[in-house]
């Protein structure tokens, strides 16, 4: 692959800004979604990018207690790790722009990388609500990083393979859902905690703690954290759908399957009340961890025993 | 045991430090003590579980009688005991704490310490809790020789900064709540002492939305005072001029027309609906149910067009006048409202399964904040939070007042005194309440809506209580026979409520406190009614050009 072709694959296509405003769009769906679940009318279609363009335009305050070097750093640290590891999975229904055995594990790193920035961001900043918001984040995120792992394996051993493009291509012809359904339901809420949606929005319960983590942030700081949020939701769904329902081979399966997860998030989002953090972690680690091990072991089991 | 034998036992009671006893009104007693003799009075009163106390109240008696006056008015059904002190204006003008006794007694003793002039001895804090903090020394604005001047602002008495070194010490530190927060839609302030994410300490600051109604009621006249009272709170103003009207007719001895107060009565009733599923809403989203706090809020605008509809407005709704109501119901507005209530009963029995078996919901609310019965007696609550500990406090039973004498109604009690019950018994209260509507709609007694009142109201004092939304409303109203009022209080339940959520904040978690702070359903503009004086050249007015420059500045540093 040529420089020019890396070049626009990063920048313009399928990552980078065809990837930004495809997580807009994702993002309004969530939020439409939830208002009319909620009987609210809720934002029009270019709300999401509507906000970005106010952001960007905003005076960004450093607070005199910060590090200046890791407060402007971190975000974009946050969207770098969110824009590469959209390289390594099927976005669009495309073939991943990169792919070498074992990129699962680097692009779920990556993912997470953008918890620990926000994590450390809060940190740096040094605010009371940011410290307990930044608290709460790395909390959850041991909570709910090997139930989420420990979830897309499961396919992937059932694939034999931890690339992400061959467990893309399995799954086309084996619907995984209907194998693994624990798997799914552990990699679909997963998800939701590392987005922090609700029921899992307690580093960012505004009631409490006001925005958790990103409390000091303004202008652009935010602006690229959200974004590398949304990022995160559309190679977060791809992974999940990819994995579990049957593959992604092309724009209109992707398409179809990546909404319908949506679809499930936000009625879950719509249904359900925020956790405590330790409620959070007491059920990841009481009941997802331990069903989703059950599950693989049961796989392992049976791929080294077939009936 | 019935009220005269009830108030009997009381003066029995205080046999050994009365001066002086006398009965002002049927189902009153005050007693004289000295300020020596006040808290061997309140533990007699107390530890013969006398009633409760419900208010003090502080007087400045004027300028000639060189006198102040402190009442601490105990309620027990409808039977009221008055410890009356006097003491001088000028000098030595300390009473002994009673906050040891009963804990929330610190509220009122502070109150009256700010706005009066006592010195109370002993008491744990003395920081200011409702007068602002550049409020000069030593000046009172509930004396009678109060002069707008002395209220000018003093520079840098208490300035909140955060320390240079942050605001980490060891490894708990302080998360401030309000006043402006998200939490909270009204202004208080409160600083939580976290060690990770449990509570170690809590404090707290009143007084953001004092705008001196009181003050102000000593200027204006009785029929203004109706109109200024309903707007000290904007959810319940209903039962504040109902409090406040009920207490001028007693004075002025003048009976207000069954149907009138059959009218009040319903007014009040889908006040109470609107008020709890109001605050149903803000508990959901405390609690991060945004759906519910959605779906309460629709509905509640239900209650509101009948609100609406009756008396023309759908916050302050003017319903009353002194002597009767200003809108009468029909047979069609009866037909209106019925069709309402049909549809709000099928919602809140709803809302009553969800919030019983959401075990989302029940997640946050089950067990969390106990208190019980025990302890809701101690802390002296009042309304539905004590209700939810199975303690019968509310006063359209314990002392029925105006139509509630002939359309009586049941208390809801619950027994677990955690929020779940707190949500129950207010849902369930709103289901008795749609049945007392129904009821007073069916029999509504016909007659005229309004009698004539005196513009004079004859020298006199009385106490009139109302339960609102939130609780047991009090009012003391003073009249010297003249056109205006000479002192009124007012003590809203809110501020009864707040000792159970200082103490049961502690040992907590951080994310439990919002629900603990929405689950007693406070109400701020209520608390906050005493003081603040315009200042006429404030130089603490800033444009927003400066406001900005000064932010820039102040984030270089």
């Amino acid at each position: 692959m040529n420089t020019f072709t890396s070049f626009v694959s990063i920048l313009i296509f399928p990552a980078g800004l065809t990837l930004v405003f495809t997580g807009m769009f994702y993002e309004w769906i969530d939020r439409k979604l939830v208002a009319r679940f909620q009987n609210r009318v809720g934002p029009r279609w270019f709300q999401p990018f509507a906000d970005m363009v106010k952001l960007f335009a905003k005076e960004q305050i450093t607070p005199g207690l910060a590090n200046p070097f890791l407060f402007f750093g971190l975000p974009v640290v946050a969207i770098a790790g969110a824009l590469t590891s959209a390289l390594y999975v099927p976005l669009m229904g495309l073939n991943p722009v990169h792919s070498f055995p074992g990129d699962l594990i680097v692009a779920i790193y990556l993912l997470s990388l953008l918890t620990m920035c926000i994590g450390l961001a809060g940190w740096n900043t040094s605010g009371r609500f940011s410290l307990v918001g930044a608290t709460r984040a790395l909390t959850q995120m041991f909570a709910y990083e090997a139930p989420f792992l420990l979830a897309l394996l499961g396919p992937a051993l059932a694939a034999g393979s931890w690339q992400i493009s061959e467990v893309n291509r399995f799954a086309q012809t084996h619907w995984i859902i209907i194998t693994q359904p624990v798997g799914f339901i552990v990699a679909l809420i997963g998800l939701m905690g590392k987005l922090e949606l609700p029921p899992f929005d307690s580093p960012e319960a505004e009631t409490e703690i006001v925005a958790g983590a990103l409390t000091e942030y303004s202008g652009r700081g935010l602006a690229i954290f959200k974004i590398g949020k949304s990022i995160e939701l559309i190679v977060g769904i791809t992974l999940v759908s990819a994995f579990y329902l049957g593959g992604l081979n092309g724009v209109l399966p992707f398409l179809l399957k990546t909404i319908v997860v949506l679809l499930l998030m936000t009625v879950l989002q719509t249904l359900l009340t925020r956790l405590r953090i330790d409620q959070t972690v007491g059920l990841w680690w009481r009941f997802g961890t331990i069903l989703v091990l059950a599950q693989i072991m049961l796989i392992v089991f049976l791929r080294s025993y077939p009936l | 045991m019935n009220t005269k034998q009830n108030l009997e036992k009381a003066e029995w009671l205080l046999a050994n430090w009365n001066k002086e006893t006398t009965y002002p009104e049927a189902d009153r007693l005050d007693v004289l003590v000295t300020a020596e003799d006040l808290r061997s009075a309140v533990t007699t009163l107390h530890d013969a579980k006398w009633g409760y106390l419900s208010a003090i109240t502080g007087l400045d008696l004027g300028v000639e009688s060189g006198q102040l006056e402190a009442l601490y008015h105990f309620c027990n059904g409808p039977a009221i005991t008055t410890l009356k002190v006097h003491l001088p204006r000028v000098g030595d003008a300390s009473l002994p704490t009673i906050e040891d006794i009963i804990p929330s007694a610190t509220f009122f003793e502070r109150e009256m310490s700010e706005t009066v002039g006592f010195q109370i001895t002993g008491a744990k804090s003395m920081d200011r809790l409702f007068i602002s903090d550049d409020w000069p020394e030593g000046v009172y604005p509930l004396r009678a020789d109060f002069k707008i001047e002395q209220a000018a602002p003093v520079e840098g008495r208490y300035v909140d900064e955060i320390p240079e070194e942050g605001v980490v010490r060891g490894n708990t530190f302080v998360v401030p709540i309000g006043p402006q927060h998200p939490a909270l839609k009204e202004p208080g302030h409160f600083e939580f002492t976290v060690d990770g994410e449990v509570v170690t300490a809590a404090r707290m600051r009143l007084g953001y939305a004092h705008r001196g109604i009181e003050k102000a009621a000593e200027s204006r006249n009785w029929i203004q005072n109706l109109y200024l009272f309903e707007r000290v709170c904007g959810i319940c103003s209903h039962v504040h001029t109902m409090a406040y009207a009920a207490g001028v007719e007693k004075l002025a001895q003048v009976e207000v027309p069954m149907r009138a107060q059959a009218i009040r009565q319903i007014v009040a009733g889908l006040e109470r609906i609107h008020s709890h599923l109001l605050w149903l809403g803000v508990a959901a989203h405390e609690a991060g149910f945004d759906t519910l706090f959605m779906y309460s809020w629709r509905d509640r605008e239900t209650v509101m067009n009948l609100l609406e509809q009756i008396t023309g407005n759908r916050v302050n709704y003017s319903a009353n006048v002194l002597g009767g109501v200003k809108c009468d119901i029909g047979l069609e507005q009866a037909k209106v409202i019925k069709e309402g209530l049909d549809f709000l009963e099928v919602r809140i029995r709803h809302y009553l399964e969800v919030v019983t078996t959401d075990a989302m919901f029940l997640n946050r609310t089950r067990g969390v904040g106990t208190i019980t019965r025990v302890e809701a007696e101690r802390f002296g609550l009042l309304g539905p939070t004590a209700r939810a500990s199975g303690l019968v406090r509310d006063v359209r039973v314990e002392a029925p007042y105006g139509a509630y004498t002939r359309f009586p109604i049941s208390a809801v009690t619950a027994t677990n005194g955690d929020l779940e019950a707190r949500c129950e018994v207010r849902l369930n209260e709103l289901l008795v309440s749609c049945f007392a509507i129904r009821t007073l709609i069916d029999n509504l007694p016909e007659g005229p809506l309004t009698v004539k009142m005196p513009r004079k109201i004859p020298a006199g004092e009385t106490i009139s209580r109302v339960e609102a939304p939130r609780g047991e409303l009090f009012y003391y109203i003073k009249s010297g026979g003249g056109e205006n009022p000479l002192r009124i209080h007012v003590r809203t339940p809110s501020l009864c409520n707040w000792v159970s959520v200082l103490e049961k904040a502690v040992g907590r978690q951080l994310a439990d406190v919002p629900m603990l702070i929405a689950g007693m359903d406070p109400c701020f503009s209520c608390n906050d009614r005493v003081v603040t004086v315009k200042h006429s050249n404030d130089q603490k007015t800033w444009s927003w050009k400066q406001l900005r420059e000064y932010g820039i500045e102040y984030y270089k540093r």
